[in-house]
C-alpha cells in the first residue's frame, strides 16, 4: 500500500497560478461523475482518475482542489489518494510500466522480464529514466495469470512476454 | 463427463468447442440474437419474490471465493422502505492465480449486465455500481461500451424494461477502482466506493442491512451474476443437472456444488487459459485433458486449488476434485475461485511461500495488527530461509505465527488474514521436508509445531 510518506511538518507545497483541476473539467464531471453518487466524496476514486490522466500525477495542490470540490478536508482527499497504488503522489515518467510479479507470473519467468528492463533502462524498480520517458513498478497480479509473464505499459497489457519480446515492446512507445 | 456445451463461454471461443483466436466483443445485437436477455425477460414476468426463490432453489454459489449460495444472500435483504438500495458488483479481481471474470468482461459483459438486471429486479434494488479493478482498463472501456448499449435499449434507465423500483428507474454505473487488493473484500469494496480508503468493515451489521451508503446493498462476484440469465432460462433442473450433488446420505441441508463454472489455469501448463466444466473436475483431467499436460514433460508437484489465499495441493492431491468441499477434504481452505495454479517438479517451493507472503505483506491494508505485522513477519522470515539464512526454529515459528493470524475470532476484521495463514501453512507443512533441508538446525529448543 502506498502510505504517503511525506513529512507533512515541513512540507513545502509548491503551488502554481492555475488550477489542475480547472473549470472545464470541473463543469464536465459535473455533468458526468457526480449524478452518479448520493454523497460528492464517492467521486473521489473517479475524480482523482479524472485529475491524474490529465497532469500524469496528483500533486498536493491537485488534490486541494479535489478536496474543495468534493467539499471535503485535504486530508481527507491525501487519505483516499495515498492508499491506492495507481495514483501517484510524486512525479512520475511519461509512461509507467507495471510488470506483475505475483505467483503465476513468478513461475513462467517474471525475473528475467524484469532484469531484462532494468538493463534496457538503467534503472532499478521504483525508478524513473533520465529522459522522464518510463518509470518501472512492480506491480501484484494482474488478471492476466494464464498469459504470463504479463506487463501493462500505461493503460495497455502486455501478454507473454519474451525477453526479446519485451525489448520491441519497449522501443515501440513514444 | 465433460460438459455437455458452453454456458458462461456460450458466446466466447473456448477449448474445445471453439478456438479462443475467434473471441470478439460480443455487443448487444449479437448478444440478444443469441438468446442474451431471454432470462431477464422471463424474470420480469414473475413476482420479485418468485426469482429470489428459483436462484435459491438453484443452490447458486457465489462465484467470488466464498461459496455463499446467492440466493439465500438476496433473502436478506429487509423489506423495502422507498429509500434507495445497491447492488455492488464485484469485479475487483486481484486474487494471484484468478483471470476468469475478465474474460466476462473482456468478451460477453452483456451476459453479467443480465444477470445485474435479474437481481435489481428480484431484490428491488435501484443503483448498480459495478466495481472494477483500476489495471482493468480495456475491461472498464468494454463494460463502458456495453453498458451504453443496454441503456439505449432500455435495459437500464428511463423507460427500462424493469421499470421503475422504488419510484426510480434502474441505474447501473462503472465504478473504477485505483490498484488495492483488499477492495475485492466486499466491505473494504463499499468503503472504496464510498470514496475512502478501502478499509474493510467490522461486520455485522451486514452489507444486506447496512451496506453502501449505509442502505441496504447486496454485493456478488461478476461470475455468479453472470450464471442468473441461463438459469431463469433453462431452470432449476437444467442447472442441476451440472457439477456435483451430494453424495449419498448427506442431508440436504449441506451445501453442494451444482453448476458450470469458469476454471482458470496457469502456471507450468502447456496451454493456460480460462476453461468451463462442471463444479467437481479434477484437476489432473483440468491438466491433462485442457491443458495439454505439464510443459516441458515435466512432472505434477503441486497445486493451488483457487487463488493463492485457499493453500496448497500436495504432489499426491493431484486427483483432488474442484468443488466446495476440496476445503474439508484436502486441508486446504476452499475452492475459492477455482483459479488453479499449477507447479513443476522443479519448483522451489520456498521461493512460492515468499513470494505469497509478500503479497500478502503487500496487500493487507494495516488496520489488524495480527494481519500487518504478522505477514510482514512471514514476508521476511521466507526471504531469509530462501537465502540459505534461516533455522528450523524460524520454520517452527513461521507455522506459529500462520496458525494463529486469523485464526482467532475477533483479532482480525477480514479474510485476508485467514487467506494468508492458509497459503503459508499448507506450503511448509506439506512441503515440510523442503524447507527443513533449506535451515540450519537451531540451538534452542523448538516450538510446538502448529497442525494444519
Ligand atoms: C481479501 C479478500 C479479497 C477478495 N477479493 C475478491 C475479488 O476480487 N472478487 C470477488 O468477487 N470477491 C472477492 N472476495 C470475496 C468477497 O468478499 C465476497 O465474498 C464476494 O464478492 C461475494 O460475491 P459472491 O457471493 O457472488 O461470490 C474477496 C474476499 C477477501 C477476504
Ligand atoms: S485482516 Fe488484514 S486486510 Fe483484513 S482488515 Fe485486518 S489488516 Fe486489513
Ligand atoms: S500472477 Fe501475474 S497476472 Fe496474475
Amino acid at each position: 500500500m502506498a502510505w504517503l510518506m511525506k513529512n507533512s511538518g515541513g512540507m513545502n507545497i509548491e503551488r502554481r497560478p492555475e488550477a489542475y483541476l480547472d473549470d472545464a473539467l470541473k463543469a464536465e464531471l459535473e455533468k458526468t461523475v457526480l449524478p452518479h453518487y448520493p454523497t460528492r466524496r464517492a467521486a473521489t476514486l473517479p475524480v482523482l482518475h479524472a485529475v491524474q490522466d490529465k497532469h500524469g500525477w496528483l500533486p498536493y495542490q491537485a488534490l486541494e482542489e479535489v478536496a474543495e470540490f468534493l467539499g471535503l478536508s485535504p486530508s481527507e482527499v491525501c487519505d483516499t489518494a495515498s492508499f491506492y497504488e495507481m495514483f501517484h503522489l510524486r512525479p512520475v515518467g511519461r509512461h509507467i510500466i507495471w510488470v506483475c510479479q505475483s505467483i503465476s507470473c513468478e513461475l513462467r519467468g517474471e525475473h528475467d522480464i524484469v532484469t531484462k528492463i532494468q538493463e534496457k533502462l538503467g534503472i532499478e524498480t521504483g525508478e524513473t529514466t533520465l529522459d522522464g520517458k518510463f518509470t518501472l513498478m512492480h506491480a501484484e497480479c494482474l488478471g492476466s495469470c494464464g498469459s504470463a509473464p504479463c506487463c501493462l505499459v500505461d493503460d495497455k497489457l502486455h501478454e507473454d512476454l519474451t525477453v526479446e519480446n519485451i525489448d520491441r515492446i519497449l522501443d515501440s512507445v513514444k | 463427463m465433460a460438459l455437455k456445451e458452453p454456458v458462461l463461454c456460450k458466446r466466447i471461443p473456448t477449448p474445445p468447442w471453439g478456438d479462443p483466436k475467434d473471441r470478439h466483443y460480443v455487443g448487444y445485437d449479437e448478444f440478444v440474437g443469441t438468446g442474451g436477455y431471454e432470462g431477464l425477460r422471463k424474470a420480469i414476468t414473475m413476482a420479485p419474490k418468485e426469482v429470489i426463490d428459483l436462484v435459491k432453489a438453484s443452490e447458486l454459489r457465489g462465484r467470488g471465493g466464498a461459496g455463499f449460495p446467492a440466493g439465500l444472500k438476496w433473502s436478506f435483504l429487509p423489506p423495502e422502505d422507498g429509500k434507495p438500495r445497491y447492488l455492488t458488483v464485484n469485479a475487483d479481481e486481484s486474487e494471484p492465480g484468478t483471470f476468469k471474470d475478465r474474460l466476462l468482461l473482456d468478451f460477453d459483459p452483456h451476459l453479467m449486465l443480465e444477470g445485474i438486471a435479474i437481481c435489481m429486479h428480484a431484490c428491488r434494488l435501484d443503483t448498480a455500481y459495478i466495481y472494477i479493478r483500476g489495471e482493468y482498463h480495456h475491461q472498464a472501456r468494454t463494460t463502458q461500451r456495453a453498458l451504453d448499449e443496454a441503456y439505449a435499449n432500455k435495459i437500464f434507465g428511463e423507460g427500462s424494461i424493469l421499470g421503475k423500483i422504488a419510484d426510480r428507474w434502474p441505474q447501473c454505473y462503472v465504478h473504477r477502482g485505483a490498484g488495492a487488493y483488499i477492495c475485492g473484500e466486499e466491505t473494504g469494496l463499499l468503503e472504496s466506493l464510498e470514496g475512502k480508503r478501502g478499509w474493510p468493515r467490522i461486520k455485522p451489521p451486514f452489507p444486506a442491512v447496512a451496506g453502501a451508503f449505509g442502505r441496504p446493498t447486496i454485493i456478488n462476484n461478476v461470475e455468479t451474476l453472470a450464471m442468473c440469465g441461463p438459469i431463469l432460462v433453462n431452470g432449476v433442473d437444467w442447472f442441476k443437472s451440472m457439477g456435483k450433488g451430494r453424495g449419498e446420505g448427506v442431508p440436504p441441508s449441506a451445501p453442494a456444488s451444482f453448476g458450470p463454472k469458469l476454471i482458470g489455469m496457469s502456471g507450468h501448463v502447456n496451454r493456460p487459459g480460462v476453461y468451463e466444466e462442471h463444479l467437481g473436475v479434477t484437476v489432473k483431467t483440468m491438466i491433462e485433458d485442457y491443458c495439454g499436460g505439464m510443459w516441458k514433460g515435466r512432472k505434477f508437484k503441486a497445486a493451488i486449488p483457487g487463488g493463492i489465499s485457499m493453500g496448497v495441493l500436495a504432489t499426491h492431491e493431484y486427483e483432488a476434485p474442484l468443488d466446495f468441499d476440496i476445503g474439508k477434504r484436502y486441508s486446504c481452505l476452499g475452492l475459492g475461485t477455482a483459479g488453479v495454479i499449477v507447479m513443476d517438479e522443479t519448483t522451489d517451493m520456498v521461493s512460492v511461500a515468499r513470494n505469497i507472503a509478500r503479497f500478502f505483506a503487500h496487500e493487507s491494508c494495516g488496520q489488524c495488527t495480527p494481519c500487518r505485522e504478522g505477514t510482514g513477519w512471514m514476508y521476511q522470515m521466507l526471504t531469509r530461509i530462501e537465502a540459505g539464512d534461516g533455522t528450523t526454529r524460524d520454520l517452527d515459528l513461521l507455522l506459529e505465527i500462520s496458525g494463529s493470524m486469523g485464526a482467532m475470532p475477533g483479532t482480525t476484521i477480514c479474510g485476508l488474514a485467514d487467506g494468508a495463514n492458509w497459503a503459508v501453512r499448507t506450503i511448509v507443512n506439506k512441503f515440510w521436508d523442503e524447507f527443513e533441508s533449506r535451515c540450519h538446525k537451531s540451538a534452542g529448543v523448538s516450538l510446538a509445531v502448529v497442525g494444519s
